[in-house]
C-alpha cells in the first residue's frame, strides 16, 4: 500500500471510526479515508459515483473528474490529517502520489432551526441560531441580502481548529473598530477560544470586566438589526448565538423587537426596563440605608411599620439582606441547573414556603420579603442575561456602601458604577454610546 | 474630533450648582442686608465677563491646554501663572472635601466620623479621575440624567413657602462691597469654569453652548439666595448657617413617600461634588506629570489625594475652614482675574506675531 | 487618550473593597428596630428651672402599635432627652417628632431658646407642629396615657389629609423660628388640652410674639386667621342665627396706604359657601348679609385684641414693606402696628344650596 496511505493509517488507527475504504471511480482504483462518525459513506459514495458516470459519458478524461470533485494535493500527509478532523473525505488515488480532498455528505450532527431558547419574543420572528456556524451565517445573508454585508473567516487555536466569523456592513461598521478586531484576530489566531473569556482574551479585552464587551443575541433578527447600526457580528462555531461588538449600555433597554410596537408603547416599555434597572440597583441599597443608618427620611407611618416588622429580627439590616440575597441568588442558581420538569418545585420551596416560614420565624422583616422579590423581578426585565448578571453583581456594591454610609452611600455607589460604566469602552468606543455609527453621538 | 459641547455644557452646570447651594447663599445674606439682587447680579456680570475673555484667549490656541500655553510663552511665566492656579486647586481640593463632609455631618450622618466621610469622597473622586477626562465627563452625562431632574423638582417646590413680599425693599447699595463674605461667596463663580482651559486637546466644544450653560445657572444663582430670604425674611435668614438647605427642609411634601426632600436634594449635589473633585484632582494631576513627568500620573494622584487626605486632619474645626476659605479668597480672585486677562493677552500677542510674521 | 492605565486595577479595587468591610460596624449605627421614635415631646419647666421633657412613643406590640409615654428633666433638653434615653431599653432619636407641645406657663415666659435649639440642631425636623398645652403637662399626658390610643393620633390631629380643620392654626417650627426674627410677623399656635370625649380639644390658638405668648384667640378667631393666611377655610361649618354654611374658598385683596406713620389698610375678602342648614324662614340675603356683619365683627374685635399686644399673627407689616425704610421696620409692631386702621368687607358668594332652595 501506498506510502501516503500507510502514514495516515499509522495516525488515526486508534480511532476506531476511523474508516479506509477501496473503491473504483471512474475505472480508477481510490482509496477512501474518513471518519465515519463525521461523514456519511453510503451517500458520499453514491455522490461520487454519479458524479463519475455523468463525465464518462461526456467522455471527459478523469484528470477533470478530479478536479471537479475537491482539492487536489501530492504529498503532504499533514493536511490531509487535519483535514480528515474537520470532518472532509480524502480520495486517494491509488499507486499515484494524489489524494482529493473533497466535501462529503456530512452526518446529521446539527440541531435543526429552531425557536429561541432563552430568549423570548413577542410579536417577532421565531427562528434562532444554531451551533453550526454555517446555518447562522446563511440564516444571517438571507436576512441582509446585500452586497454590503462582509464575512471574513479565521480558523483559531493551536491543535483544535476553532473557525471564528466576523460580519459586517460595509460603510457601516466603524472601520477602526475593524481594523482593531482584525489586528487581534490575527495576532492572537494561535489562542483558543472555545468560550467568551477565551475570545475576550484573544480580542484583548481586560479580563476583570464586570460587563461583557460581547452583547449576545440568539435572534437573527436582532443581529442583523444590530448589523445595520453598524455594529460588526462574530460568530464561533458551536455556540448558538451571535457576539456583537461593541455592546454598549442601550442595550441592556432596548431590544430591537420593541419596534414591532407603536412607538409611544416602545418608549413605555423602555422606560419600565430603564425602572427596573435603578429598581434593582436602589432598593436592596435603600432599604439598608433606611432601616439602619438614615430612618428618619421614612414617614413616621411608614418608619412605625417598618420598625414594627423588624421586631425581634437579631441582627443588623446588612447582614439579614446579604442573607437573603444570597438565598436568592442560590435559588436562581438552582433553577438554572435543575431539568425544566423539577424547576416549578425549587421556585416553591424557594419563593413560597421559604419566604413564608423566613418571616414568621423572625429572621428576617416581610418589608425586607417585598424589596427582594421587587428586586428579583425588576432585575429580570433588563434585556440580556449577561446584562441582567451584571446589574446583579453591582447592587451588592450600594449594600455595602449603603450599610456604611446611608443615604449618602447609596448615592456614592451610584457614582461608583456610574463613573465604572463610564469607563469601560471597546477599541474606543464608549459604552454609554447610543450607537457607534457615524460621527460619536452622544446621550445614555 | 467630535463635538462634545453637551458634555461640557453639562459638566459645567452639574460643577457650579454643587457650590452653589450650600455656602453662596448665606455669604450673600450676610453682606447685605437688603436688595441682594445687585451682589448676585454683580458676581454674575463678573462671571460672564471672565469666562468670556478666557474662551475668546483660549480660542488662540486651538487643541491646547493652559499649561502648554503658559510654558510656552516662557519658564516665569510659567511659574507665575501655573504655580498659583496648583495651589488654588490643592487648595480647592482640601477645602471642598473638609467643607463638605463637615456638612455632611451636620445636616445627615451626625454619627459618623469625619475622616470615614472625607475618605469616601477622596477615593470616589480619586477613582473617577484616574480614569481620565473623558470618564469624567461621561460620569457627569450619567450623574446628571440621573440626578438632575431630582434637583430640578426640589428646586421648584423649595418655593412652597415663599412670601415675595419679602423681596421688598428692592434697592440696594454697593455697602456689600465692603463685606468679606461677598469675596468668599465667589467661591461659587470661580471654582469650576477653569476646566475649560485644560479640556481643550481631549474635547471641543462651542464658546456660544459654554455661555448658555452659564445662562442656564442664572435662576440657580439667584434663587438659592432668594429662596431662603422670601421664605425667612432677611433678619432669620441671616441666623441660619445653610440658608437654603433651611429652606429645603421646610417644604412639606405630603404625597411623598418620604420625608425629608432635602436629603435627597443634598446627595444629588454631593454626587456633583464628588465629579467636581474629580475635575479639579485631574487637573491638578496634569498640572504635576507636566513638570514630574518621570512618574506615574496614577501614582502622583494617589500621593495627591493622600496629601489632601490627610491634611484634611489639621483642619480641627469650622472656624478654621472658614479661615482658609478667607486666604483662599485672595487665590481665587488671582485665578478668576489674572488667568483669563493674560490667556487673553498672550492669545493676542500671539497673533500679532503670527500677523507680522506673514506680512 | 486615557491619561491613566493602571496596571493593578483589581489589585486597587479588591484593597478598597476589605477597607469598606472592615470599616463597616466601625461606629455606632442602629437599626431602626433598635431606636425609640418619639411622635410628641412635651415641654415644661419646673420650678427650678430645670426642662421636664415628655415623651410619647408609640411602641410596636405585635399586631398593633401601643403608646408610651416618658419623662425626664434636665437643664436642657438634649439633656432630659438624654437621661431618658440613659434609662431605656433602646436609645432615643428625636427624627420623627411630629409635634412639640409646650406648657402654656413655658410659653408665657418665652420658648426663643427651645425653639432655637430644635432648628439648630437637624434631628427634630424643621416641619414639626408646634401647641401650646394649657393644661399641667403632667396631667395632660397622664390623661393621654389612660386612653388606649394609637400610634401617631396626634399627629393625625394636625395631619392636612387627616384630622385637621380649619379651625386648627397649622404652625411649624420653622415658622415660629422667623417669627422671633422677623420684624413683621408673629405667629398663632393651637392650644390643647385633653378632651372630655375626644382626645384632645382645641381650646383656641395661642398668639406668640417674640417667643413669648402674650394673648389668646378663640376658635372662631383662628378661622379667620387662617382664611386670612390663604390656609384653605374648606370644611368649615359657621354657624348664625338662621343658617349655618360652609365655606369652600376664598380670596383676598388687600390695598394700603400709610400717611404719616398712619398705616391704613382696606381687605375685601371674598368667600363663597354653600349652605348647609336652614333655621326658620331665611332667604339667601339675609344669610349674606349676616354672615358679612357677622365677620366683620369679629373680626374687628379680633385685630382689637392683637393691636394691643402688638402682635402681628396676620403678617400685615409684610403689606407696609415697600413704604416703610428696612431701618423703620424694625420697629413695626411698637410704632405703626397699634395705630393700623383696618377696612374689613366681607364678600359673601352663595355657590349654591344643596339639594334644596331657599328664596
Amino acid at each position: 500500500m501506498e506510502q501516503l496511505v500507510q502514514e495516515i493509517k499509522s495516525k488515526l488507527e486508534n480511532n476506531e471510526d476511523f474508516l479506509l475504504q477501496r473503491d473504483y471511480l471512474a475505472d480508477t482504483a481510490i482509496i477512501l479515508l474518513g471518519f465515519n462518525t463525521l461523514v456519511d459513506f453510503v451517500k458520499t459514495r453514491a455522490v461520487l459515483q454519479k458524479h463519475a458516470e455523468s463525465h464518462l459519458l461526456q467522455n471527459r478524461p478523469p484528470e477533470d473528474l478530479w478536479n471537479a470533485i475537491g482539492e487536489l494535493i501530492e504529498g503532504n500527509v499533514n493536511k490531509a490529517i487535519s483535514s480528515i478532523y474537520e470532518g472532509k473525505l480524502i480520495i486517494h488515488l491509488a499507486d499515484t502520489d494524489r489524494s482529493i480532498i473533497m466535501e462529503p455528505v456530512s452526518t446529521m450532527l446539527d440541531r435543526s432551526i429552531e425557536t429561541p431558547a432563552n430568549e423570548n419574543v413577542i410579536q417577532g420572528a421565531l427562528n434562532a441560531f444554531t451551533e453550526g456556524i454555517d446555518a447562522n451565517i446563511g440564516i444571517v445573508r438571507k436576512l441582509v441580502n446585500s452586497e454590503e454585508l462582509i464575512m471574513a473567516s479565521y480558523s483559531t487555536g493551536q491543535n483544535r481548529k476553532k473557525k471564528l466569523s466576523l460580519l459586517y456592513l460595509e460603510g457601516q461598521a466603524d472601520t477602526e473598530l475593524l481594523k482593531n478586531l482584525e489586528s487581534h484576530i490575527e495576532k492572537n489566531i494561535h489562542q483558543d477560544i472555545s468560550d467568551l473569556q477565551g475570545l475576550a482574551k484573544m480580542l484583548g479585552f481586560p479580563s476583570w470586566s464586570a460587563i461583557s464587551k460581547f452583547n449576545t443575541t440568539e435572534l437573527p433578527h436582532h443581529a442583523v438589526q444590530y448589523l445595520k447600526k453598524g455594529r460588526v457580528i462574530l460568530f464561533i462555531d458551536r455556540l448558538p448565538f451571535a457576539l456583537i461588538l461593541p455592546s454598549l449600555l442601550w442595550d441592556m433597554f432596548a431590544i430591537e423587537n420593541d419596534r414591532n410596537f407603536p412607538l409611544p408603547i416602545m418608549i413605555a416599555i423602555r422606560s419600565i426596563r430603564i425602572i427596573g434597572i435603578l429598581i434593582t440597583l436602589i432598593t436592596p441599597g435603600l432599604y439598608v440605608a433606611l432601616v439602619s443608618v438614615n430612618p428618619e427620611v421614612l414617614q413616621i407611618q411608614l418608619a412605625l411599620s417598618v420598625a414594627q416588622s423588624r421586631e425581634g429580627v437579631p441582627y443588623p439590616a446588612l447582614v439579614e439582606i446579604i442573607f437573603m440575597l444570597v438565598i436568592l441568588e442560590l435559588i436562581l442558581e438552582a433553577s438554572v441547573r435543575l431539568p425544566k420538569s423539577i424547576g416549578p418545585t425549587i421556585t416553591m420551596v424557594g419563593g413560597i414556603i421559604l419566604g413564608q416560614a423566613v418571616v414568621e420565624a423572625k429572621l428576617v422583616s416581610n418589608l425586607l420579603i417585598i424589596i427582594l422579590a421587587a428586586t428579583t423581578i425588576a432585575n429580570s426585565t433588563i434585556a440580556g442575561f449577561q446584562n441582567a448578571v451584571s446589574i446583579r453583581l453591582f447592587k451588592y456594591v450600594i449594600v455595602i456602601l449603603a450599610s456604611i454610609y446611608g443615604l449618602l452611600g447609596l448615592v456614592s455607589g451610584l457614582v461608583i458604577i456610574g463613573a465604572y460604566l463610564a469607563g469601560l469602552d471597546t477599541y474606543g468606543k464608549s459604552y454609554l454610546y447610543i450607537n457607534v455609527k457615524g460621527n460619536e453621538s452622544n446621550g445614555r | 474630533m467630535a463635538d462634545k459641547s453637551l458634555h461640557v455644557m453639562l459638566m459645567y452646570i452639574i460643577s457650579h450648582l454643587g457650590l452653589i447651594f450650600f455656602m453662596y447663599p448665606g455669604n450673600i445674606i450676610s453682606s447685605t442686608s437688603q436688595g441682594h439682587w445687585l451682589p448676585i447680579l454683580v458676581g454674575i456680570l463678573i462671571h460672564f465677563i471672565f469666562i468670556f475673555i478666557y474662551m475668546k484667549g483660549l480660542s488662540y490656541f486651538p487643541k491646547k491646554d493652559i499649561i502648554r500655553i503658559y510654558s510656552e510663552v516662557g519658564k516665569g511665566t510659567a511659574i507665575l501663572f501655573i504655580v498659583p492656579v496648583f495651589l488654588y486647586f490643592s487648595m480647592i481640593l482640601l477645602i471642598t472635601v473638609r467643607a463638605y463632609s463637615e456638612i455632611i455631618t451636620i445636616v445627615f450622618l451626625s454619627e459618623t466620623p469625619l475622616w470615614a466621610i472625607m475618605l469616601l469622597m477622596i477615593s470616589i473622586s480619586a477613582y473617577i479621575a484616574s480614569k481620565g477626562v473623558e470618564v469624567i465627563f461621561r460620569t457627569g452625562l450619567l450623574l446628571a440624567i440621573l440626578f438632575l431632574p431630582i434637583i430640578i423638582f426640589i428646586f421648584f417646590t423649595s418655593f412652597q413657602n415663599v412670601d415675595w413680599r419679602y423681596a421688598i425693599p428692592f434697592d440696594a447699595n454697593f455697602g456689600f462691597l465692603t463685606k468679606r463674605t461677598y469675596y468668599e461667596g465667589f467661591f461659587a463663580f470661580s471654582g469650576g469654569f477653569l476646566f475649560l482651559g485644560f479640556v481643550q486637546p481631549y474635547l471641543s466644544y462651542k464658546r456660544k453652548h459654554v455661555l448658555w450653560a452659564a445662562a442656564f445657572l442664572i435662576p440657580f444663582f439667584i434663587f438659592s439666595v432668594y429662596v431662603p430670604v422670601l421664605t425667612f425674611g432677611q433678619a432669620t435668614s441671616s441666623t441660619t448657617f445653610l440658608p437654603y438647605v433651611v429652606a429645603v427642609d421646610a417644604i412639606n411634601i405630603n404625597w411623598l413617600m418620604f420625608d425629608r426632600v432635602t436629603m435627597f436634594f443634598l446627595l444629588s449635589l454631593i454626587s456633583f461634588i464628588m465629579l467636581f473633585l474629580a475635575l479639579v484632582s485631574w487637573k491638578a494631576i496634569r498640572i504635576l506629570s507636566h513638570y514630574l513627568p518621570s512618574i506615574r500620573p496614577v501614582k502622583l494622584l494617589i500621593a495627591l489625594s493622600a496629601a489632601v487626605f490627610f491634611s484634611c486632619f489639621l483642619i480641627p474645626d469650622w472656624k478654621d475652614v472658614e479661615k482658609l476659605f478667607w486666604w483662599n479668597t485672595f487665590l481665587r480672585f488671582y485665578v478668576l482675574v489674572a488667568i483669563p486677562l493674560s490667556i487673553f493677552f498672550f492669545g493676542l500677542r500671539m497673533k500679532g506675531k503670527d500677523s507680522n510674521e506673514t506680512v | 487618550m486615557k491619561l491613566f492605565k493602571p496596571k493593578s486595577k483589581a489589585s486597587i479595587t479588591i484593597s478598597l473593597l476589605l477597607a469598606v468591610i472592615i470599616l463597616s460596624g466601625c461606629w455606632d449605627i442602629r437599626d431602626i428596630n433598635h431606636r425609640v421614635l418619639p411622635v410628641v415631646v412635651g415641654i415644661s419647666t419646673t420650678d427650678d428651672d430645670l426642662y421636664k421633657v415628655f415623651l410619647k412613643i408609640p411602641e410596636p406590640v405585635e399586631e398593633m402599635t401601643k403608646v408610651k409615654i416618658v419623662s425626664g428633666t434636665g437643664e436642657t433638653i438634649s439633656k432630659a432627652v438624654d437621661a431618658i434615653s440613659r434609662n431605656m431599653e433602646s436609645s432615643v432619636d428625636l427624627l420623627h417628632v411630629k409635634v412639640i407641645m409646650i406648657e402654656r406657663k413655658t410659653a408665657e415666659e418665652g420658648v426663643k431658646d427651645i425653639i432655637a435649639g430644635f432648628m439648630r440642631s437637624r434631628e427634630v425636623s424643621s416641619k414639626a407642629l408646634v401647641t401650646i398645652c394649657d393644661q399641667d403637662l403632667n396631667e395632660f399626658f397622664s390623661i393621654l396615657s389612660t386612653k388606649e390610643l394609637h400610634g401617631t393620633t396626634m399627629l393625625d390631629f394636625f395631619e392636612k389629609n387627616a384630622g385637621w380643620n380649619a379651625e386648627i392654626a397649622l404652625t411649624r417650627v420653622w415658622e415660629v423660628y422667623r417669627s422671633i426674627h422677623s420684624y413683621t410677623r408673629d405667629v398663632a399656635i393651637p392650644l390643647i388640652a385633653a378632651g372630655k370625649t375626644t382626645t384632645y380639644e382645641q381650646i383656641g390658638s395661642a398668639v406668640i410674639k417674640n417667643g413669648k405668648m402674650v394673648e389668646q384667640i378663640s376658635n372662631d378667631e383662628t378661622l379667620l386667621f387662617n382664611a386670612f393666611k390663604g390656609e384653605s377655610a374648606h370644611g368649615q361649618i359657621e354657624v348664625l342665627n338662621h343658617a349655618s354654611v360652609m365655606i369652600i374658598g376664598n380670596n383676598m385683596h388687600h390695598h394700603s396706604e400709610l400717611t404719616e406713620k398712619q398705616p391704613f389698610l382696606q381687605s375685601r375678602i371674598k368667600l363663597k359657601v354653600v349652605i348647609l342648614e336652614t333655621r326658620g324662614k331665611t332667604t339667601s340675603a339675609t344669610i349674606k348679609k349676616e354672615l358679612s356683619t357677622l365677620l366683620t365683627g369679629r373680626f374687628a374685635e379680633m385685630m382689637a385684641k392683637l393691636e394691643e399686644s402688638e402682635a402681628d399673627i396676620l403678617g400685615l407689616g409684610q403689606f407696609y414693606r415697600n413704604k416703610i425704610t428696612r431701618k423703620e421696620l424694625k420697629n413695626w409692631r411698637s410704632e405703626y402696628y397699634p395705630n393700623l386702621k383696618m377696612d374689613m368687607q366681607f364678600e359673601i358668594d352663595i355657590q349654591n344650596e344643596g339639594y334644596l332652595r331657599t328664596t
